[in-house]
C-alpha cells in the first residue's frame, strides 16, 4: 500500500503556494495543504467517480470548473477553491441535492454526522425554492443483516454500490432506473451478508443506509469517541469507539454505542469487519468492577493498592527453588506487549518459572480479507518477546503447585466447571486477573478486575508484525486497573532490577526497555 | 461538383445488396486503400479532407483516429448508430439504402488504425436496419471483405452488430463503451478519452455513421475533392434531416455551407398551409433555438458556433407560428428529464425539476417567477455535468426561454 515518493511541484490554491506531490488530484493536494474541498462521492479508498459535482473548481486556463477529486495537478496549477463561480456552483449542486432531500433530520441517525447538513450549513444558507412534489421512494429497504435503505435521503453517491463491487466483490447494490427516479437497490434475491457490510452505514455521506444495531439508540451528538485498537482478531485493526460519556436525564443501559473504523492504509485501509463492528457488547456487558475476595488469611483486606504487595509476600515467602516448581502462570493473548514483557521478564527470566500456559478462545477462521483465525490481538506479540504458546495441562499445571497466577475469562470456556474444579482445588493460593464477572470468579481466592484494551495504554504486535500504540479511550470500570501497573508494583516488590522498577516505569518506557533487549522490538520501534 | 455523395444512387433497386453496391463502383475504395495505400497515407488524406464528425460535436475524424496510441493492445472501432438525437433520423436512412457503404468505411478505418474488431453499436428500435447490417455483414465475410486477409492483404477484421437497449445516454461515446461492455450505459470521466483507454480499457475509435460513410469517398476522389463538396475547414456534403411544419420533410444531403433558409425553404418546400415560421432548432433537440429572423445562416459548425447554437446532427426542427413555445418547452424538458441517466446532480435533479416547473405552467399554476427558475436552473446545469448531456439540455432550454420569454409570460 505505501505509494512511491514522486517528485513534489508547485501549486497555487487560493493564491497561497502549495507543494504537491506529482500526479497527485487537485482534492488530495488541498487536502495535504489544510485546504478542505467539499466532496460527497469521492472516498479515498475508490477512484474518483466525479458524479456529486461538489468539489468543482476552478482552474485558470480551463473555460469550465473542473473535478478535483480527478484533475491532475501540473506545475504552476492556479487554483480557485472559494471563487464566485465556485461558490455559486456549489450551492447549486447542494441546491439540487436538497430539492428531492426528504430532509427528515429530526428522525434521521446521521443527522449531527452528515455531511450533506454540514455543507449546507457551510455553503447553502439560501431559502427553498422548490416548489414541486418530491419523488416518493422507498424508506425502509432492509438490504442487509444490520442495514436499511432509504432511498429518498439517498444522494446516488454510489460509494455503497463501489464498496460492494470493489472490496467485497459481492455486488449486491445497484443503481436502477434513470434520471430522478434513480434509486440504489438491492438486487432481487440478494441481501448483503458479507462480514464487512457495517461499512456500508459508515462510507454513506447521509442517513440513506443507516445501520439497525445504532438506529434510534442515540442522538450522534452525545457521543464522544475515543481511538482504540480491535482486540477481536489479531488483525489490530484501528477503530474508533463511540461512547455516551454521560448524559444525566438518561438511565444509560450501555456506555458504548458503536464501533468505527479508523484509517490506516498498512492495517486496515478504510475499513473494519463487521465482528469488530458489532463485537463491542464485551465492553460493557458482565464487567467485574471490584475486587473479589473469596478466601483470603489474615486481616488483609486488599485494595488495588495493596494488591503488588499482597501478592510479592507470598511469592518472595517461597524458596527460589520453590519459585520455579510452585508458581504456575496461566496468560492469554489479549494482553499488551508490555504486560507480556513483564510477565516474562518477572516470571520466566528471574524467577524461572516453568509451568507458563496460555488460555486464549480456539482458533475461528479467517475470512480472507481483514479478519484472521487468531481470535486474540497479540499472539504474534508472546511470540517475539520469547514465550513458547502451551496450551493449559490442567494435571500438570495442578502438580507440585502451590501459586497459581491466571489471566483472563478465557479458562471457562475450554475445561469443564467440574474438571476444572477438581483441577485448580489442588493448588493452594489462586489468584484470577479477569475484567469479567463469572462463575469462574468463586474458583480463586481473590479476582482483581482488569481493564480492558480500549481502557489502557500499550501496544500490540499484529499478525503480519506490526506494532501498534494505543491509549485509553474508555476509563476502566470501578476498580479495575490494567495489569501492567501490577506488574510494575509486583516487580519492585520483588526487588528485582531496581534500576527499572525504581522509576515507575509507563508502558512507553517498557517498550523502549523492550526495544533494547528483543531486535524484533527496536526494529518496529525506530 | 456533384451534390450528392453518400445519398448518389439511393433510388436504385436493392443497393443495399453486395451484388448491387459493387456494381455502383462499390468496395473499390476498400480494394485502393488496402492494396494500394498504407495506413499513414490513409491517415493523411483524411486528416486533409477535413472530415468532422457527423454525430454531433465535430471533432476531425482523422485528429480523432490520430490520437490511437501505438500499444500492443487490441484497438476496437465503435461505429456509433445509437441515433437517438429528436429529430434526427439521417443514419437509419443511409444505413438502411446503403449497408456496405458503411461497412466498406469500417474496412478502411479499420485497416488504417490497425484495428481488427469494429462494433456497429445501434439503436435498439433499428431492428429491422439490424438485420439488415448483419446481411450485409455475412455477404462480404462471403466475399472476402471481412474476416480473415481481406483482399490477400494480411488484414484481418471482424465487424459485429450490438443493438442497445434505449437509453439515449448511449449515444454519449462513453456511455457506449459501457454499455457494449455490458453495463449499465453511464458516460465515464474523461479523461482518460477512448482514444487511449476505451472499450475493455483498450484503445478505442469511436465515429458517427455518416462519418464513416464519408471514407470511402475520401479514399476514392481524394481530400481535395471531398473539401469541395463542402467547405475548406468542413469538407464534404452533410445529411440534413428536416422534420417538422414543412411541406416535404425528409432527408436532403446539401454541401455543408448550405444556407438553412433555402433548406426550409427551397428544398424541403417552405411552410406547410403556407403558416408562418416561429423558430427552428437547426442541430437535433440539443442544438439552441433559433428565431425566424436568424435562419439566414449557413448550415456548417463554424457559422452556427457563431450564432450560438450548433449543427449538431444537422436534424433540422421547423417550428410554426401556431405551436406553442410552452409545448415545445415541455417537449424538450421531458425528454431529458426521461433521458438523463441519473449519475450526476446537476442533470439528475435540475433537468427533472425543470421539467416539474413547465407541466406545473402548462397546467395553469405557473407563477412569473417561475421563468426566472427555470433560467437559474438551467445556468446551473450548464458546464456543471459530468457528460455533454448536461449542456444538451441546458442550452435549449436557455436559447428557448430567453428568445420567447414573453410567450412564455404570458401563461404564467
Amino acid at each position: 500500500m505505501q505509494e512511491r515518493a514522486n517528485e513534489m511541484i508547485k501549486i497555487f490554491i487560493d493564491e497561497k503556494p502549495v507543494d504537491a506531490e506529482e500526479g497527485t488530484t487537485v482534492l488530495k493536494a488541498a487536502e495535504r495543504a489544510g485546504i478542505h474541498i467539499p466532496h460527497l462521492c469521492y472516498h479515498p479508498a475508490f477512484p474518483p467517480e466525479g458524479s456529486c459535482r461538489m468539489c468543482l473548481v476552478e482552474i485558470e486556463g480551463f473555460p469550465k470548473l473542473e473535478l478535483s477529486c480527478s484533475t491532475v495537478v501540473k506545475e504552476e496549477m492556479k487554483i480557485s477553491t472559494k471563487s464566485e463561480r465556485v461558490v455559486e456552483a456549489r450551492k447549486a449542486v447542494l441546491e439540487f441535492l436538497l430539492a428531492e432531500h426528504p430532509l427528515d433530520c429530526p428522525i434521521c441517525d446521521k443527522a449531527g454526522d452528515c455531511k450533506l447538513q454540514d455543507y449546507y450549513y457551510e455553503y447553502g444558507l439560501f431559502e427553498s425554492q422548490f416548489k414541486e412534489t418530491k419523488e416518493k421512494r422507498e424508506k425502509k429497504l432492509k438490504i442487509g443483516k444490520s442495514l436499511i435503505l432509504d432511498q429518498e435521503r439517498c444522494i446516488l453517491c454510489t460509494r455503497c454500490v463501489r464498496f460492494l463491487k470493489e472490496v467485497t466483490k459481492t455486488q449486491d447494490l445497484g443503481v436502477f432506473h434513470r434520471g430522478v427516479h434513480s434509486s440504489v437497490n438491492i438486487y432481487e434475491g440478494t441481501s448483503v451478508e458479507n462480514n464487512y457490510s457495517g461499512n456500508l452505514a459508515e462510507i454513506c455521506p447521509v442517513g440513506a443506509i443507516t445501520d439497525e444495531d445504532f438506529r434510534f439508540q442515540t442522538r450522534s451528538w452525545f457521543l464522544k469517541e475515543g481511538e482504540s485498537i480491535c482486540p477481536l482478531c489479531s488483525r489490530g485493526c484501528n477503530i474508533l469507539i463511540e461512547y455516551h460519556p454521560g448524559f444525566s436525564r438518561f438511565e444509560l443501559p450501555n456506555r458504548v454505542y458503536r464501533i468505527k473504523a479508523r484509517e490506516n492504509p498498512e492495517v486496515n485501509g478504510f475499513w473494519i469487519c463487521d465482528r469488530g463492528r458489532y463485537g463491542y457488547s464485551y465492553l460493557d456487558e458482565g464487567r467485574a468492577d471490584k475486587i473479589i475476595l473469596n478466601k483470603i488469611e489474615g486481616e488483609n483486606v486488599l485494595t488495588w493498592e495493596n494488591i503488588s504487595e499482597y501478592l510479592g509476600e507470598k511469592i518472595n515467602s517461597m524458596s527460589s527453588a520453590k519459585k520455579t516448581s510452585g508458581i504456575a502462570l496461566i496468560l492469554h493473548t489479549w494482553l499488551s506487549n508490555e504486560e507480556l514483557f513483564l510477565l516474562h521478564k518477572i516470571f520466566k527470566k528471574d524467577l524461572k518459572v516453568e509451568k507458563i500456559f496460555f488460555a486464549d478462545l480456539p482458533e475461528g477462521e479467517a475470512d480472507g480479507f481483514l479478519l484472521t483465525s487468531e481470535p486474540s490481538p497479540n499472539r504474534r506479540g508472546a511470540q517475539e518477546i520469547g514465550f513458547d504458546i502451551k496450551a493449559v495441562d490442567l494435571s500438570t499445571l495442578a502438580d507440585g503447585t502451590d501459586f497459581l497466577l491466571a489471566f483472563g475469562p478465557f479458562l471457562s470456556g475450554l475445561f469443564s466447571p467440574k474438571y476444572l474444579k477438581g483441577a485448580l482445588s489442588k493448588i493452594k493460593r489462586k489468584v484470577l486477573f479477569s475484567s469479567y464477572s463469572h462463575e469462574l470468579n468463586s474458583l480463586f481466592d481473590v479476582v482483581i478486575p482488569v481493564a480492558l484494551i480500549a481502557e489502557k495504554e500499550g501496544s500490540l504486535t499484529n499478525v503480519e508484525g506490526i506494532v501498534q500504540g494505543f491509549q485509553p479511550a474508555l476509563e476502566p470500570p470501578g476498580e479495575s486497573l490494567p495489569e501492567w501497573k501490577v506488574l510494575c508494583d509486583l516487580g519492585k516488590e520483588l526487588g528485582m532490577d531496581s534500576k527499572f522498577y525504581s522509576e515507575f516505569p509507563s508502558p512507553e518506557t517498557i517498550l523502549s526497555e523492550m526495544g533494547e533487549k528483543i531486535p524484533f522490538f527496536k526494529k518496529k520501534n525506530d | 461538383m456533384k451534390e450528392k455523395v453518400l445519398t448518389e444512387h439511393f433510388g436504385l433497386e436493392n443497393l443495399y445488396k453486395i451484388d448491387v453496391y459493387q456494381k455502383q463502383g462499390g468496395y473499390r475504395a476498400a480494394e485502393k486503400a488496402l492494396k494500394k495505400m498504407k495506413p499513414e497515407e490513409i491517415l493523411e488524406e483524411v486528416k486533409k479532407a477535413n472530415l468532422r464528425g457527423r454525430g454531433g460535436a465535430g471533432f476531425p475524424a482523422g485528429i480523432k483516429w490520430s490520437f490511437v496510441p501505438d500499444t500492443d493492445k487490441p484497438k476496437y472501432l465503435c461505429v456509433n448508430a445509437d441515433e437517438g438525437e429528436p429529430g434526427t433520423f439521417k443514419d437509419r436512412y443511409i444505413m438502411s439504402h446503403n449497408p456496405h457503404m458503411l461497412l466498406e468505411g469500417i474496412i478502411i478505418t479499420a485497416f488504417c488504425v490497425g484495428i481488427s474488431v469494429a462494433f456497429i453499436y445501434i439503436r435498439g428500435e433499428y431492428e429491422a436496419i439490424a438485420l439488415r447490417l448483419e446481411q450485409a455483414i455475412s455477404e462480404a465475410y462471403e466475399k472476402g471483405f471481412l474476416g480473415k486477409n481481406i483482399l490477400e492483404s494480411g488484414f484481418d477484421l471482424d465487424v459485429f452488430v450490438h443493438r442497445g437497449a434505449g437509453a439515449y445516454i448511449c449515444g454519449e461515446e462513453t456511455a457506449l463503451l459501457e454499455s457494449l461492455e455490458g453495463k449499465r450505459g453511464n458516460p465515464r470521466l474523461k479523461p482518460p478519452f477512448p482514444a487511449s483507454v476505451g472499450l475493455f480499457q483498450c484503445p478505442t475509435v469511436i465515429n458517427n455513421v455518416e462519418t464513416i460513410f464519408n471514407i470511402s469517398h475520401i479514399i476514392l476522389n481524394g481530400a481535395e475533392w471531398f473539401i469541395k463538396q463542402g467547405l475548406p475547414k468542413d469538407g464534404g456534403t452533410r445529411i440534413f434531416g428536416v422534420s417538422g411544419m414543412v411541406k416535404n420533410p425528409g432527408i436532403y444531403e446539401l454541401p455543408l455551407g448550405t444556407s438553412l433558409k433555402d433548406i426550409i425553404f427551397k428544398h424541403a418546400g417552405g411552410m406547410k398551409e403556407g403558416k408562418k415560421l416561429k423558430a427552428v432548432i437547426p442541430g437535433g433537440m440539443s442544438a439552441p433555438i433559433l428565431t425566424a429572423d436568424e435562419i439566414n445562416i449557413k448550415m456548417d459548425f463554424d457559422s452556427l458556433v457563431e450564432a450560438n447554437s450548433m449543427l449538431g446532427s444537422a436534424a433540422i426542427i421547423v417550428i410554426d407560428e401556431k405551436t406553442s413555445i410552452l409545448d415545445v418547452l415541455k417537449v424538450v424538458t421531458k425528454f431529458y428529464s426521461h433521458e438523463s441517466c441519473g449519475q450526476c446532480t446537476p442533470c439528475r435533479i435540475g433537468n427533472s425539476w425543470i421539467n416539474k416547473i413547465v407541466i406545473r405552467i402548462a397546467e395553469g399554476k405557473g407563477k412569473k417567477e417561475d421563468i426566472d427558475s427555470i433560467l437559474r436552473l438551467a445556468s446551473n446545469i450548464e458546464g456543471n455535468t459530468l457528460c455533454p448531456l448536461g449542456d444538451a439540455a441546458a442550452l435549449p432550454i436557455l436559447s428557448i426561454t430567453k428568445k420567447f420569454r414573453k410567450e412564455l409570460e404570458s401563461y404564467v
